[in-house]
């Protein structure tokens, strides 16, 4: 792993479920960096640990060893912050006031209007919005004149687009994105996927995000490759073709038929 | 078909459960009431029917006062063929003095004295009967109430103003015979002839007995001896037809209380058919999509609705079972608190249960069946969809009938007035305010979103957690509005006898407060008895005494000049007293009683007359044949007439001697209000039978009674509010499990376990509250309706009960905070990565 400037990392990162026959190892000492301003996408196939690994990084899953560190540069030296061994009062506002989330899907409070939902973290915090980067944040993902709707008045990419700036208003160490676009169809997956690179190229946002598909990846700076609770491989500068090979190889390497890109 | 619902129902136990909680409650509460009504009845009647009576012989009063039966009479009695026993039985005055030196209030006092004898009368709990002057049995509650048991040294009132010290040495429970009251003191024979009689007979006035019981095996014999012997001075009465006439008012007794008990049973269980029906739509609504599979693979529209029911009806049967069972124990356990002396009989009657069983199982489908249609009509499709939700009737239908009913019963209020308020037309007010309770019911929904949803704008930045909270208590109008309806049923009954016992204090209060003067000292008659002269000839004794106004009531006639008359009521008092001592509410004219009279303004009303008029007083008076004087006299003025002057006033000195009146309260005044009521408590330190108060306690013992009837009437509508407040809980139980994945994101985002609980405490209060304000609103103003119907006073006139709004209010919030304690508990425990996880 190459010494660079890391967002979020992770050390011999381990998760069991179950005992005995049924033991799972989600994760297998997995040890891993995610670089500041950079967009990581994760893969692997269903069942290869994407999700647990997300999980342990953001603090909602405790792994069963290893540690994970924080490191906002935003919030100087004591910005970094090793995640285990943190109550659930300091790990929830370590969620609320450094970290954003986009899930698949049901992102957003029912009750709530748009605008409602993508201060909710602010509000959480009792921080006022800085309005001039809320502008920003809701003209780049186009939501100007649906701030007062209600989520169910919203489509699923305008829903999921909500998430996004949820997840940015609050200028976050790190977002995590668990298939933003899994519940999406091409085009608004497409309007999702840009947002999020965008939010890289022109905040300097520091992006995690598991996917399933290499088109999706291929927005990414870097690809990681996990397989069995392991990381397998690594591309940088992806596109889709050269995932998709990476993927087809790597099943041929692997014994046993397993499908790429089924569930999450 | 049945077996996957079943099987879906084993998997949401926690939510049966609460189903369950609803119908048992409700169940149980109608369940107890019964078992309670059953149980008193009894009481009332068990084991007091005396077998030793053949038959019993009154005396056919003339007059009231003379009714004694002479002693010789008894003999002549006992030597009649098949009589084979004649007991004279006394009555006297006789009150038990406490340890303040007055009179307690347990016994009719009047007749609370008699002679011990060893029939079927007495059964003792404890000691024996009194044998020998200086010995007497005490009746168990008046005992109680006095604090006396075997043993103890008693000191006794009695008539011809003496009083007796005597030694407990028993305790008796009495066996009453047709009107009979039961006596409070008995001594031995011999001492009861010497020392019973009225109250106000010289002690040296010879007695008779009060009835003759006579014993003897053939019932039909006896009786007919004995009015063949006596003649029509004498009334006999045969033995069983005693028994039966006791026997049929236990009966109309107990059916008393039934009726009153089960009016409450039935808000209880109206409040617990909205928890149910409530209830009952989450459960369906949280299975949408399990219906909607159901649907997909084959299932016909009625196979839905048919499992829903069906689903209903073992819910309401084993909640029924429960609630049946529990309500026996609950009415046999209020039997054992209830304060009743000797012994109690627990009834439960087959008719409880069924009635039980009738009530869960009918109520049970009654709220289920909208439930059940909806669930029918969910598409096949909502299986595909994650967000399905169960189709719902729109409101528009409900919130209409609602309006016309709130306006009808409004009208109905409205065409009704003060002035001419016939029983027809208090009945129709009445029926009217039911009906607008109704209505508002049946509004709630659209209440809900028209109150609530502006409260998110009015606040004007709300913290993350109110909002929501608010949110959330708006989202399902009907969910809200139903749990908060069900606190509002109980909440505005409470409320609403509480504006008419206010209403009621008050103008007690202004009536007693502009009638009497506030450093005055009132002399009243303990024990509901009334003063004799010598009372009032001993408080005007007193030197400190410059005023006293002695009210005593009667029946007049009024004539008037023209002809009109009206048969009515008169006070006479001092005219010195009138103005200082006491103060008529005058209306117009003078008030100088020694000029003439002053008539009741309804009296001077419905004649015609004015100030200045000449009317005639017919007096009754008493006598062996009925005779009126009339007196004529000029009206000075008029009155609002009140409780402490009645009808017209008049100078005591024009009442004709020989006309019945009475008073049972004295208003005195003096230089100094401390140093008079020294004095007038020393004069009557010997009338056990008098109190001396001020105008504090005058007013304190005329509100005790409304104080007692309405704290029953707030515990027994309790039962209500208890079984709204597990609405609440259920409620919120049922929504927190809804939200599990919302909760979920809640918490990934970034919200703090306590900030969850914070959450849900809100929506808790918000609602609780909105149900008080609601019930509390309703309440008062069905209150200002009551009042109205009763007094004739103006709808809006009534006193709003401030103090009961307020603890209302303040309850609601505390019921809200804990209805919350463990929904919040487990929304606060929401798995946040089972929440996020996409099936
Ligand atoms: N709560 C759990 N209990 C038991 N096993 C689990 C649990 N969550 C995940 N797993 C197992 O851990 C492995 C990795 O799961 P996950 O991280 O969800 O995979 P992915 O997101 O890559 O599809 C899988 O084999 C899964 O069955
Ligand atoms: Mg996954």
């Amino acid at each position: 792993m190459t010494n660079f400037d890391a967002a979020v990392s992770a050390e011999d990162l381990t998760k069991r479920y179950g005992s005995g026959d049924a033991l799972v190892t989600a994760l297998d000492a997995v040890t891993v960096a995610f670089g500041r301003g950079e967009l990581t996408a994760i893969m692997g196939p269903s069942g290869s640990g994407k999700s647990t690994l997300m999980h342990c990084l953001a603090g909602l899953d405790t792994p069963t060893a290893g540690r994970v560190w924080l490191d906002g540069s935003r919030h100087g030296d004591a910005g970094r912050v090793e995640l285990s061994g943190l109550r659930d009062d300091a790990l929830t506002a370590l969620r609320r006031d450094r970290m954003g989330f986009v899930f698949q899907a049901f992102n957003l409070l029912p009750t709530l209007t748009a605008w409602e939902n993508i201060t909710l973290p602010l509000d959480l915090a009792g921080r006022r919005p800085d309005q001039s980067f809320a502008d920003t944040v809701i003209d780049a993902v186009g939501l100007r004149n649906r701030l007062h709707h209600r989520p169910a008045q919203l489509s699923g990419g305008q829903q999921q687009r909500v998430a996004c700036a949820r997840a940015l208003i609050s200028r976050p160490d790190v977002v995590f994105a668990d298939e933003p676009t899994g519940a999406l169809d091409s085009r608004a997956g497409a309007e999702v996927l840009g947002f999020l690179r965008r939010s890289v190229d022109e905040l300097a946002q520091t992006v995690v995000m598991v996917t399933h598909d290499p088109v999706a990846a291929s927005y990414a700076d870097r690809v990681l490759f996990l397989a069995d609770g392991k990381i397998v491989d690594e591309l940088r500068e992806p596109s889709a073709d050269r995932v998709l090979d990476r993927i087809r190889s790597l099943e041929s390497a692997a014994r046993g038929t397993r499908t790429v890109g089924v569930g999450a | 078909m049945l077996r996957a619902m079943l099987r879906d129902l084993r998997a949401h136990l926690g939510r049966v459960a609460m189903t369950l909680a609803a119908i048992v409650l409700g169940v149980a509460f109608v369940v107890a009431t019964w078992v309670v009504s059953d149980s008193a009845a009894a009481t009332v009647s068990s084991g007091s029917y005396r077998t030793d009576l053949a038959a019993v012989v009154e005396s056919r009063p003339k007059t009231t006062t003379d009714r004694e039966i002479p002693v010789e009479v008894v003999a002549r009695l006992a030597a009649l063929p098949g009589v084979t026993r004649a007991e004279g039985v006394r009555e006297g005055y006789a009150a038990l003095i406490g340890t303040s030196g007055k009179i307690g209030t347990t016994s009719f006092a009047e007749t609370a004295g008699t002679d011990w004898d060893d029939s079927q009368r007495f059964a003792l709990t404890s000691g024996r009967g009194p044998q020998r002057t200086g010995e007497i049995a005490l009746e168990a509650q008046a005992a109680a109430e006095a604090g006396l048991t075997v043993g103890d040294p008693a000191r006794v009132l009695l008539g011809g103003d003496r009083s007796d010290t005597a030694t407990v040495v028993g305790v008796f429970t009495y066996r009453a015979t047709g009107w009979e009251f039961d006596p409070a003191v008995a001594f031995d024979a011999d001492t009861a002839t010497r020392l019973l009689r009225d109250r106000d007979l010289p002690p040296t006035a010879v007695t008779g007995f009060a009835r003759i019981e006579l014993s003897g095996a053939d019932e039909r014999a006896v009786v007919a001896a004995a009015t063949a012997a006596l003649g029509a001075g004498f009334r006999v009465e045969s033995g069983s037809d005693l028994r039966e006439k006791q026997a049929e008012n236990a009966r109309s007794d107990g059916d008393v209380i039934r009726k009153a008990l089960l009016a409450f049973a039935a808000v209880a269980l109206l409040a617990g058919v909205f928890v149910i029906a409530n209830t009952f739509t989450m459960l369906v609504t949280q299975r949408t999509r399990q219906f909607a599979l159901l649907r997909a693979v084959g299932a016909r529209r009625a196979q839905v609705r048919r499992a829903v029911l069906t689903e209903a009806v073992v819910l309401g049967l084993v909640g029924s079972t429960l609630g049946v069972a529990m309500g026996v124990g609950l009415g046999l356990l209020a039997m054992r608190l209830l304060p009743v002396v000797g012994e109690v009989a627990y009834v439960v009657s087959p008719w409880a249960v069924l009635l039980g069983y009738a009530v869960g199982v009918i109520v049970t489908i009654v709220a289920a069946y909208g439930s059940a249609r909806r669930a029918a009509r969910v598409s096949p499709m909502a299986a595909l969809r994650t967000d399905a939700t169960v189709p719902r009737r729109s409101l528009v239908l409900r919130t209409v009938v609602g309006l016309l009913a709130i306006g009808a019963g409004a009208a109905m209020v409205a065409v009704t007035s003060p002035e001419d308020l016939t029983e027809p037309k208090r009945i129709l007010a009445m029926a009217g305010a039911v009906l607008a309770w109704f209505g508002v019911l049946l509004t709630a929904p659209i209440l809900v979103s028209a109150v609530l949803a502006p409260l998110t704008r009015l606040l004007r930045k709300p913290r993350p957690v109110t909002r929501i909270a608010l949110r959330n208590a708006v989202r399902d109008p009907r969910r809200t509005a139903a749990t908060s309806s069900a606190l509002m049923i109980g909440l505005s009954l409470v409320c609403a006898f509480s504006t008419v016992g206010q209403t009621l204090s008050t103008e007690t209060t202004a009536q007693i407060s502009s009638a009497v003067p506030e450093n005055a000292v009132v002399l009243r008659a303990a024990a509901f008895g009334t003063l004799d002269d010598t009372a009032g000839a001993a408080a005007r004794a007193v030197p400190e005494v410059t005023a006293l106004a002695a009210p005593r009531s009667g029946g007049v006639e009024v004539v008037a000049a023209n002809g009109r008359s009206s048969d009515t009521e008169f006070t006479s008092l001092d005219p010195a007293a009138v103005g200082s001592a006491i103060r008529p509410r005058i209306t117009s004219g003078g008030s100088d009683l020694r000029r003439g009279v002053m008539l009741a303004q309804r009296v001077g009303t419905e004649l015609g007359v004015k100030t200045g008029d000449q009317v005639r007083l017919r007096f009754p008076v008493e006598g062996d044949s009925p005779a009126t004087v009339e007196v004529p006299v000029t009206v000075v003025g008029l009155h609002e007439g009140s409780d402490l002057l009645r009808g017209q006033l008049v100078d005591d000195a024009l009442v004709p001697s020989g006309v019945y009146r009475y008073g049972d309260s004295m208003y005195a005044v003096g230089a100094d209000a401390s140093v008079l009521r020294g004095a007038l408590e020393r004069a009557f330190a010997s009338r056990p039978d008098v109190l001396v108060q001020d105008r504090e306690q005058l007013l304190d013992d005329l509100l005790e009674p409304y104080q007692l009837v309405l704290g029953l009437v707030y515990v027994l509508l309790g039962a209500a509010v208890v079984i709204a407040v597990f609405g609440v809980v259920n409620t919120l139980a049922l929504s927190v499990l809804e939200r599990t994945r919302e909760l979920g994101v809640f918490r990934a985002l970034g919200a703090s376990r306590a900030l969850v609980r914070q959450t849900v405490r809100r929506e808790s209060v918000v609602i609780s509250l909105y149900g008080g304000v609601l019930g509390i609103g309703v309440g008062v103003l069905l209150g200002g309706v009551m009042q109205y119907v009763i007094l004739a006073n103006p709808v809006f006139g009534m006193s709003v009960p401030w103090l009961t709004a307020g603890v209302a209010l303040l309850g609601m919030g505390l019921v809200g905070v804990l209805a919350a304690l463990w929904p919040a508990r487990r929304a606060a425990r929401a798995d946040i990565l089972a929440a996020i996880a996409t099936e």
